[in-house]
């Protein structure tokens, strides 16, 4: 055994060893059983010369060895940061999850909406070509119809994106949203009329603001 | 020097998923935990226990401990606490353990010996640690054992020990290395497996 690695050694268990030192010996010590047992023997012959009972005492480390083997270590755990520092709490973890699982579903129905607000649009530039026929219905009129075929494609991207993320997803809001999907899911099977031209809402037909 | 350097780098390591750390933490303070819990209860192998409780909740906890305050008085807190805990889930006194004994510091002593499972062996085996290490602290020259009487029994630092001996700090250093070495050969010599059997003091 290297004498100067002992010395640096017995300075250390006196808190006595400058701190890059300190760091340096830290980690070796952490894997070398040779210098722990020395280390140990330290500990002993202090509690020897203080006129303790070295056995009493001197067991607890391996039942403490044996009680912590099957814990994960922190860094399983937790992340620390480099420099030290706070280590992040547990508490956060669950909130994480809610609060992706919430991100995802906020984007969902945003990209829902989108799609409903496009729709209409889309389906004036459609529509106005094959009925032209019906010049007086006003765009603004003309159902929806694409807008359920569209929806059968989002709502099972949504399905997927539900699952996906379920385990992030607190139980109400995984049912709450799959509550929405199953609920929407017969309006987007139908299919289309077949010969449904897109004609105006004859209720709005003679609306006079339009 | 600042205090509590070489705990806070193994703290450190800890933290950052060293187990081994956490072991040379435990291999340190092991009897002085243990001691500290004798005052609550007197059963030496519930003081085991206890003590080991402590070591396991101090791991537990440890992502929480931030080098505010020294490490070991970290670590006796938490161990006076479960000490405390165990002392009221288990509704006794310390004042009243076994109030047929004599309430000598002596008896009770002798009872937490004589109750320990492994007493034949492990009363030998501490008297042996003891008249080891007390016979090769007799024959260390006069410097050395002043150093390391200083600094076990008086829990001095260096720099005080310096002082006191009127030396320099490495000089401090150094002698209580080397009485440390030689009762530690002794220790090795006497169990007679070099480190076989000595590493049983840890």
């Amino acid at each position: 055994m290297n004498e100067e690695l002992d010395s640096q050694l017995s300075a250390m268990f006196d808190d006595e060893l400058p701190q890059g030192e300190c760091e340096l010996l830290a980690r070796r010590l952490a894997r070398d059983a040779a210098l722990q047992a020395r280390w140990s023997r330290y500990a002993a012959i202090g509690a020897a010369v203080r006129g303790g009972d070295v056995r009493i005492g001197g067991r607890v480390a391996r039942k403490v060895t044996v009680a912590l083997a099957a814990e994960a270590s922190w860094a399983e755990r937790y992340v620390i940061p480099p420099g030290g520092g706070r280590a992040p709490a547990r508490w956060w973890r669950p909130l994480a999850g809610v609060a992706v699982a919430a991100s995802v579903a906020a984007l969902s129905i945003l990209w829902l909406h989108g799609g409903l607000s496009r729709a209409p649009a889309e389906l004036v530039a459609r529509a106005s070509a094959p009925s032209a026929p019906a010049v007086d219905t006003p765009a603004s009129y003309v159902v929806p119809r694409a807008v359920e075929s569209r929806m059968t494609v989002p709502a099972t991207e949504l399905a997927n994106y539900v699952v996906a993320h379920s385990e992030f997803s607190t139980p109400v809001s995984r049912r709450n949203l799959l509550s929405a999907l199953m609920a929407s899911e017969p309006a987007a099977s139908v299919p289309p009329e077949p010969s449904a031209p897109p004609v105006g809402d004859p209720n709005h037909h003679a609306d006079p603001a339009h | 020097m600042s205090a509590d350097v070489s705990d806070l780098s193994l703290v450190r390591r800890v933290q950052s998923g060293d187990k081994g750390a956490f072991d040379a933490l435990v291999l340190k303070y092991q009897h002085k935990v243990t001691k500290l819990v004798m005052r609550y209860v007197r059963n030496p192998a519930e003081a085991e226990d206890i003590a080991q409780e402590a070591f396991i909740k101090a791991y537990r906890a440890l992502p929480q401990f931030r080098g505010d305050s020294a490490f070991y008085t970290w670590l006796y807190r938490i161990a006076i606490n479960t000490a405390k805990n165990a002392v009221v889930s288990r509704d006794r006194s310390p004042v009243d353990y076994d109030l047929d004994m004599q309430n000598s510091d002596e008896s009770y002593e002798l009872q937490g010996r004589m109750k320990d499972a492994e007493t034949p062996e492990g009363l030998v085996l501490t008297d042996e640690i003891r008249t080891t290490v007390n016979a090769a602290m007799d024959a260390l020259p006069e410097d050395l054992r002043t150093a390391i009487v200083l600094r076990e029994l008086e829990g001095l630092s260096y720099e005080e020990i310096a002082a006191s001996m009127d030396c320099p700090v490495g000089t401090v250093r150094s002698r209580i290395f080397r009485a440390r070495e030689a009762i530690d050969r002794r220790l090795r010599e006497v169990f007679e497996g070099g480190l076989g059997r000595a590493e049983e003091l840890g």
